[in-house]
């Protein structure tokens, strides 16, 4: 049951890109739609997991010099690997992700929790850690990516949510923030959701 | 073993790195042949239908094959030569380069022209098919490998391809070509017949979309004059 800990933590209390501010750049990236933030999270999540489970394995016999190597190539091969299924099996989301998925190596996130948590765990604890943060992740991408899409765009997984005879265009009153496309927009987002969690969380509160 | 193995010591690092890359290497370069095929198979297909969306027939009911009469290598002036046309998708840079055009020609007498060019980003690139009076824009299909969801990215909507239908890319005998206009194309305008509405925010893709066709259909004058002239 402790094991659980691991996975529920970062959803909330350790929220990976909401309080340990992991993970930032690549909120602005892939939030403008919520299709590729669903499937940028989904990755993500299997290379946490499955980095934080190799690395883990591997704790015990790397030589720690080259520790931070080690831990790139293993990051690196997980996700040349997510890219090859994904043009293999789901070749539509694989371009819509296009450059995303190479990005992945670089999110922060994934060599945070493997250098934090999978060198000091056992393989199981790590790789639900790793699923933990994945989700905290994704969770926080599909809420900024909403409000950007439903504001920017007009839409949610690309269907037409604001009514078309709302907008100007056609004699009514609406027209899209066109700033929410635009990447500061994801800043803000990102800032107003940490101002409204750690009202509800008073022990995340600096003094 | 008795004594503690030093982990740190050179040559486990170095045969540690060693061994770490050999087997790195060949599980990516496994995968990646075994998936290949797959990827390929993708690929083309994906080709495939996008020239049959460019034809305005919806890829997912009409079949390629059922709309497509042949595929065609053209040369520089026009005329039928030797060549892989599936296979100078693949590398259409390069085709055009060495001199060959692809073109396939539909069963309805249209003619789907395959464009290449640069957006803000990265690469862009689309298909062309013209009514059988090698002027009139049938349909359009455009697709970007990054630019910008929700700006440049739109030129890959259907609702910013619809607006190409119905132009034209003639004035009289002068190629003028397609051109993306900023601010929105306008009826009042002379060359209303020859632009459609740019991407708002998304200029310089579509100043990239405007190079595209107009150098793209450039290198297939000879043979839309030749088969213009027909009609």
């Amino acid at each position: 049951m402790s094991n659980l800990k691991n996975v529920t933590g970062p959803l909330s209390a350790n929220n990976p890109v909401i309080v340990q501010i992991l993970g930032i750049c690549s909120a602005l990236a892939v939030t403008v739609k919520m299709k590729p933030a669903l499937v940028m999270g989904l990755s993500v999540i299997v290379v946490t997991a499955f980095a934080n489970l190799v690395m883990s394995c591997l704790r015990k016999g790397i030589p720690s010099r080259i520790r931070i190597i080690v831990q790139l190539v293993v990051i690196a091969s997980l996700v040349i690997l997510v890219d090859q299924f994904l043009k293999a099996y789901v070749y539509d989301v694989s371009k819509q992700l296009s450059v995303y998925v190479g990005l992945i190596i670089t999110n922060c996130i994934i060599m945070g929790r493997v250098e934090a948590f999978a060198l000091g765990h056992k393989p199981w604890d790590s790789f639900l850690d790793g699923v933990g943060n994945g989700l905290g992740y994704a969770a926080i991408l599909l809420i900024v990516a909403f409000f950007r899409e439903l504001f920017g765009s007009g839409t949610l997984f690309g269907m037409q949510i604001v009514p078309e005879s709302w907008y100007i265009a056609n004699g009514g009153f609406y027209s899209n923030i066109g700033l929410m496309l635009f990447p500061p927009m994801a800043l803000i987002l990102v800032g107003c959701i940490i101002w409204i969690h750690r009202s509800f969380n008073k022990d995340l509160q600096e003094k | 073993m008795a004594k503690k193995f030093n982990v740190d010591s050179n040559v486990y690092i170095i045969l540690y790195s060693v061994v770490m890359v050999v087997v790195v290497a060949a599980l990516l370069a496994v995968v990646s042949l075994s998936l290949q095929g797959r990827q390929n198979d993708n690929a083309l297909n994906e080709k495939k239908q996008q020239i049959v969306t460019a034809l305005g027939e919806d890829p997912l009911t009409t079949d390629y094959d059922s709309i497509v009469a042949e595929a065609v290598m053209l040369d520089a002036s026009g005329n039928p030569t030797e060549g892989d046309v599936f296979a100078a998708l693949q590398d259409l840079k390069g085709s055009i380069a060495a001199g060959k055009f692809p073109v396939f020609k539909a069963k309805n007498g249209c003619v789907v022209i395959p464009v290449y060019g640069a957006g803000l980003w990265d690469a862009i690139w689309g298909y062309v098919a013209l009514e059988p009076d090698m002027n009139t824009v049938k349909g359009i299909v455009l697709d970007h490998k990054g630019e910008t969801p929700g700006l440049g990215a739109e030129i890959a909507t259907p609702a910013h391809q619809a607006k190409y239908v119905g132009k034209t890319v003639f004035e009289g005998d002068d190629f003028v070509s397609i051109t993306l206009k900023k601010g929105g194309a306008n009826p009042a305008d002379a060359n209303y017949a020859h632009e459609v509405d740019a991407i708002t925010g998304g200029t310089k893709t579509s100043d990239g979309v405007t190079e595209m066709i107009r150098s793209g259909l450039g290198n297939y004058l000879p043979y839309l004059k030749a088969n213009k002239s027909n009609n």
